[in-house]
């Protein structure tokens, strides 16, 4: 399996690649074993120079947070001391992306440049190379906490993996953060309409949460847009993509 | 001179503003594509978690993203002309305004005018070509003409006095407008074209609704036109899938067969039956108790008629023959009047085909002048027109648009009230059989548009009981229809701007009152069974004075049907899928043994060979280096042509020689090189002297008779080249087109022959081999090998069950099934001498059975969407079918293998009798 996946990946590199290193090669081919890096041949198949449609895969993040903000008073210390309740678990699964110095907000930049960086520790020159040309943040929101990655289609798991990876926010002393891959697409719309759908389960919960009828369920508030019906998942079987022309969008978690 | 993608006023902006228009339009891009996001403060309150922060936040986002959609919808570059509905649009509509609709009209000029597209003015545009040149100064010409003798008459009309315009000797008697005439017994002329017109209809005759056909058919080329008519062939528009869906399932296709012939003919009833018999109607049926509706005239009678040629009849072609009533009985007075009882004379039309017009006008006339009294045939081709519809909504449709006519609900046809109570039929094969109607109906463009029909509530019972009682004889008249008189009046309806001036007196959605410049319009309506079981759906047809049709098919066209949309248009092509679906033989194309179907075929093997020739030489068909496996090259007979004549010809020196030596298939590349001669010599084999002229028809019950005789023990010679039509349908995979060779699965009897041969042979000489071929070389086995390909009925193939892959194994283990199952196959080594193709096609597939099998030809055939699978019409010889039928019964005889012309495998079907 190893070795089969070596010499795709060989093919691959020859035909992809502008960096001719090819010790890297020797470097790498373990790491391309593992199951998100396995290349879709018929993607590959389409990828022949005549054929010069780009496609490109959207993907909708969250940042969630696991601790509260450095403002915000800890609720297990000052629970007796503050006057307010404790945070309710929608709020705190749902938090803002803050920085230390308020003044200035996150760029996306910032963003881009530590997946960049992950994706090089990960995968090497390599990866990053087939990754860097296309990548790109469509849209960031500091106040949701959502944000919109541009990926070349055939490389989008590789965005994915590095997303995995990444354990803090990427600024000096970054909060610990987990990097959700909401939905993935071939079009901007359906990310769109996604980012939307949630965000409105997102304010009947708030709304009911409001009116008192808070079911302090961490779980609940977490997965607050997926417990409802979704008529297309598409799950992702044994490392496979079912990606084609047709398929436009899928969910995972 | 701007250039043409530059926005105009680009290059002017000099404020500030990007002086290039490209960058312009990027800055809106991106402006458009940019989503406004919020900073996290936004969604605290003082640096804590707040709920109501939160839900602005989400509320924000929500907007911002809607907003972001929006936008970037509106900046992508669609044109008003890319909104039309399909059907609606035009190509040319990307440049001229007057091709969108005018609604959009406005926004499309300015479109353009943004976009500096260059537009054309058909007033202002110069001719280009020579014979465009010629015309535009013949017309300017011609104008100049017009103009002066207007003057000259404007002059004259100034200063002469009224004894000029009233020449003298004239008398003021009024006479009658004069009106078309019809000769008796003669071919009448073509109704006499607008001059504007003429000049194109000299060899054809366009149907009254030409113009309006021809922007949304294509129709003939104007050189050749089909049986002197200018036919719409097929819509423009994409229609297959949706005429499939309109004829079956949700709304109406309708076809204008103006072009379809109507006969007259009128005689003492005992002539009529005569000539009627001698035309091969000649089922007792017909003229005892049975057949008293239909000669009463409230049913049609639709079938062959054919003619005696020498000994044998020949078929002539489908034809509607319609009694009219007789008036009803005279009172006694009057029959004292008339002091001689003159026998009654009744009239019939013959509707037909215009393929085998000629054909039977003649036969009519011989039948006609041979009777005592004579009969008198009258030409009512241009007389008659008619308007063809199939679908659920047909019904509906013709309510919506047939108004009868009558002042009072007194004076209401009888049949007219029948009619107007089918509301809420949905197929026309619901009514008694072969029913007719015929009453008069109203201008419809006095109620266009056509509004969508109610159905009364709770009106099914009696919808139920009028469908079952069927009350139309009940004071019967006879029709207008068939009174020359009443058509010409109905042709004379007003004109349609005088319709407009009426209208625009009329309150709005008002319907204009009937008055006495509008004349009744005499139709008929005869609704017909499609195939033998009830439950296809049937066909109306309306037939009308041919002056009345285009007003009636403007209006049918707009009709609102209740589950949406407007009645489809059809051509020749959509007829035909429809009677393919319906596993209906089309005339002529499906029947080989007619006159007709001999010139139908002719020229497709013209038009075949045409096309064959336009390719070059690389890229067409090699008809003489075909593989057909075991050693045959070669086409059998004319790959072009349903070679009826070869197979006739095989089948007469099968019966003179009982086995026919390959010497006749090495023939077969000569009779393909000559078959060019063979077409243009063909003129001749409508005579019935070529071998397709001596083909015959058999019908099914003339078939079934045959079968059941031959179960004795001395079978019945059959007739010589004899043909039936067959219905063909593949059991599992394949699809035929025309001209595909039927062949029957390769003897049983014949197969024990060869292998006992063998085995004496093998005795005597040489070791027994394992492979026993006959003697063209074809292995033994291949009727077992046709059998196996059956699918039993799971619809699963019999032969060798392919390993499956158990359920719910893992991915290991599959592979060590995949990996055994590959190793396990047997591949023989050394790979069996002899060339390919020798055993088998390709290893798995069974070569075609010889041509002493070749039992017939495809003359229609598609993938059949009603079925699923690929179905085909054909013709079999009949003797060959019969013995097969006979050596292995009903179900296996009837299985047979069809391979396309050109091609080398052939699939399994089975054939059916229609």
């Amino acid at each position: 399996m190893t070795w089969f996946n070596g010499s795709l990946f060989l093919r691959v590199y020859l035909r992809n690649s502008k960096l001719k290193l090819i010790h890297h090669l020797l470097s790498i081919s373990p790491t391309f074993s593992s199951q998100p890096l396995a290349q879709n041949p018929r993607s590959q198949s389409l990828n022949s120079p005549i054929m010069v449609r780009l496609k490109d895969r959207y993907l909708l993040v969250n940042i969630l947070y696991t601790d509260l903000p450095p403002s915000q008073p800890s609720s297990s210390s000052s629970s007796s001391s503050s006057p307010n309740t404790p945070v309710s678990d929608l709020l705190r699964y749902n938090q803002p992306t803050t920085t230390a110095s308020a003044s200035a907000d996150l760029k996306p930049q910032t963003l881009l440049r530590d997946i960049r960086n992950e994706i090089t520790s990960l995968f090497g020159d390599c990866g990053a190379g087939k990754v860097n040309h296309n990548l790109q943040v469509k849209y960031f929101s500091p106040a949701t906490s959502t944000f919109i990655l541009r990926v070349s289609r055939e490389h989008y798991r590789l965005v994915w993996a590095a997303l995995s990876f990444m354990q803090s926010f990427p600024v000096k002393n970054g909060r610990p953060c987990i990097y959700r891959v909401l939905r993935v697409s071939g079009t901007m719309r359906k990310v769109e309409k996604e980012t939307i759908r949630r965000a409105r389960l997102l304010i009947l919960a708030a709304k009911e949460e409001l009116k008192g009828r808070s079911s302090s369920d961490s779980l609940g508030a977490l997965l607050r847009g997926d417990s409802t019906s979704q008529q297309r998942t598409l799950p992702i079987v044994g490392g496979q993509d079912v990606d084609s022309a047709s398929e436009d969008d899928m969910v995972e978690d | 001179m701007m250039k043409r993608k530059d926005p105009p006023g680009g290059a002017k902006d000099t404020q500030g503003r990007n002086p290039n228009p490209r960058n312009n339009k990027r800055v809106k891009v991106q402006d458009a594509r940019n989503i406004r996001t919020q900073p996290s403060d936004a969604a605290l309150e003082d640096g804590k978690l707040d709920l109501n922060k939160f839900l602005n936040a989400r509320e924000f986002e929500i907007k911002a993203l809607e907003k972001s959609m929006n936008k970037c919808k509106a900046i992508n570059a669609t044109r008003v002309f890319q909104m039309v509905p399909r059907a609606m649009r035009r190509r040319t509509a990307s440049h001229n305004v007057k091709r969108v609709p005018k609604r959009l009209r406005a926004q499309a000029t300015k479109e353009m005018l943004d976009d500096n597209t260059p537009t054309v003015e058909s007033r202002k545009r110069k001719p280009r070509t020579t014979r465009a040149r010629i015309r535009v100064e013949t017309m300017k010409r011609l104008r100049y003409l017009a103009d002066k003798k207007r003057k000259k008459k404007a002059k004259k009309a100034g200063d002469g006095t009224t004894e000029e315009v009233q020449p003298k000797g004239t008398s003021i008697i009024k006479t009658r407008a004069p009106r078309p005439k019809i000769r008796r017994n003669m071919l009448n002329e073509p109704p006499k074209a607008d001059s504007k017109y003429r000049k194109r209809q000299i060899n054809k005759t366009w149907l009254p609704t030409h113009l309006w056909h021809a922007k949304r058919a294509t129709m003939t080329k104007p050189n050749s036109p089909l049986w002197r008519f200018a036919i719409p062939l097929t819509s423009t528009a994409k229609c297959y899938r949706p005429t499939h869906r309109a004829s079956g399932q949700k709304g109406v296709v309708a076809w204008d067969v103006s072009y379809m012939s109507t006969i007259g003919m009128y005689g003492t009833a005992d002539c009529l039956e005569r000539a009627l018999r001698s035309l091969g109607l000649v089922q007792e049926g017909l003229w005892n108790a049975r057949g008293k509706k239909w000669r009463a005239g409230v049913r049609k009678w639709t079938g062959t008629v054919s003619r005696q040629q020498k000994s044998l009849r020949r078929d002539i072609g489908p034809a509607t023959i319609v009694w009219n009533p007789q008036p009803p009985a005279t009172t006694s007075d009057e029959m004292e009047t008339s002091n001689q009882p003159k026998k009654p004379q009744r009239q019939i039309l013959i509707r037909t085909h215009p393929s085998c017009f000629l054909e039977l006008f003649e036969e009519l006339l011989k039948l006609a002048k041979s009777q005592k009294p004579q009969l008198h045939v009258e030409d009512l081709r241009f007389e008659i027109g008619s308007i063809e519809l199939v679908g659920p909504g047909s019904t509906e449709t013709l309510l919506g648009v047939l108004e009868p006519f009558h002042q009072t609900p007194e004076a209401a046809e009888c049949h007219a009230t029948v009619f107007r109570s089918l509301a809420g039929v949905t197929n026309p094969a619901s009514l008694p059989k072969d029913a007719i109607l015929g009453f008069s109906a109203k201008d419809p463009r006095l109620a266009y548009p056509p509004k969508r029909i109610q159905i009364p509530s709770g009106s099914e019972q009696t919808l139920l009981k009028t469908l079952t009682e069927w009350p139309v004889e009940e004071n019967l008249k006879p029709y207008d229809i068939f009174d020359r008189e009443s058509r010409y009046q109905a042709s004379r309806m007003p004109a349609q701007k005088s319709i407009n001036r009426r209208k625009g007196a009329n309150a709005p959605g008002e319907a204009i009152k009937v008055t006495a410049a509008d004349p009744p319009i005499p139709v008929m309506l005869l609704a017909s069974r499609s195939g033998t079981d009830g439950q296809a759906q049937g066909t109306w047809t309306l037939l009308a004075p041919w002056k009345c049709i285009q007003a009636l098919w403007y209006c049918l066209m707009h009709y609102p049907l209740t589950t949406g949309g407007n009645p489809r248009l059809g051509g020749l092509e959509e007829q035909r899928q429809i009677a393919f679906e319906h596993g209906l033989p089309w005339f002529p194309g499906d029947f080989p043994a007619t006159d007709a179907g001999v010139e139908w075929e002719r020229e497709q093997r013209a038009k075949r060979r045409g096309d064959w020739d336009r390719r070059p030489k690389s890229k067409r068909l090699e008809w003489k280096s075909l593989d057909l496996g075991a050693g045959r090259k070669g086409e059998m007979g004319d790959g072009f042509a349903c070679d009826f004549e070869y197979l006739v010809g095989l089948a007469a020196a099968a019966a003179g020689r009982p086995d026919v030596s390959r010497t006749q298939g090495a023939s077969d590349a000569v009779s393909i090189s000559d078959g060019a001669a063979e077409a243009r010599v063909g003129d001749q084999s409508v005579g019935g002297q070529s071998p397709a002229g001596t083909i015959r028809q058999v019908t099914k019950r003339e078939f079934d008779a045959l079968v059941r005789l031959g179960g004795g023990d001395k079978p019945t010679p059959p007739p010589a080249g004899a043909v039936v039509t067959v219905g063909l349908e593949f059991v599992a995979r394949g699809v035929a087109k025309a001209c595909a060779r039927i062949y029957r699965l390769p003897g049983r009897a014949k197969v024990e022959e060869v292998r006992a041969a063998a085995v004496a042979s093998t005795q005597a000489e040489v070791p027994a081999t394992p492979e026993v071929k006959t003697s063209n070389g074809l292995p033994v086995d291949l009727r077992e090998q046709w059998l196996a390909k059956v699918p039993d009925g799971n619809g699963k193939k019999k032969g060798a069950a392919v390993p499956r892959m158990p359920a719910g194994v893992d991915m290991e283990t599959r592979k060590k099934i995949l990996a055994g199952s590959l190793l396990a196959v047997e591949v023989p080594y050394p790979r069996p001498a002899g060339g390919r193709n020798e055993v088998d096609l390709g290893g798995h597939h069974p070569l075609c059975p010889g041509e002493e099998d070749l039992i017939g030809f495809v003359t229609t055939g598609a993938f059949s969407l009603s079925e699923g699978r690929g179905a085909a019409i054909g013709s079999v010889e009949v003797g060959r079918a019969l013995e097969t039928l006979r050596e292995m019964g009903g179900r296996e005889g009837r299985l047979c293998v069809v391979r396309n012309a050109g091609e080398s495998v052939g699939w399994l079907a089975r054939w059916e009798v229609v």
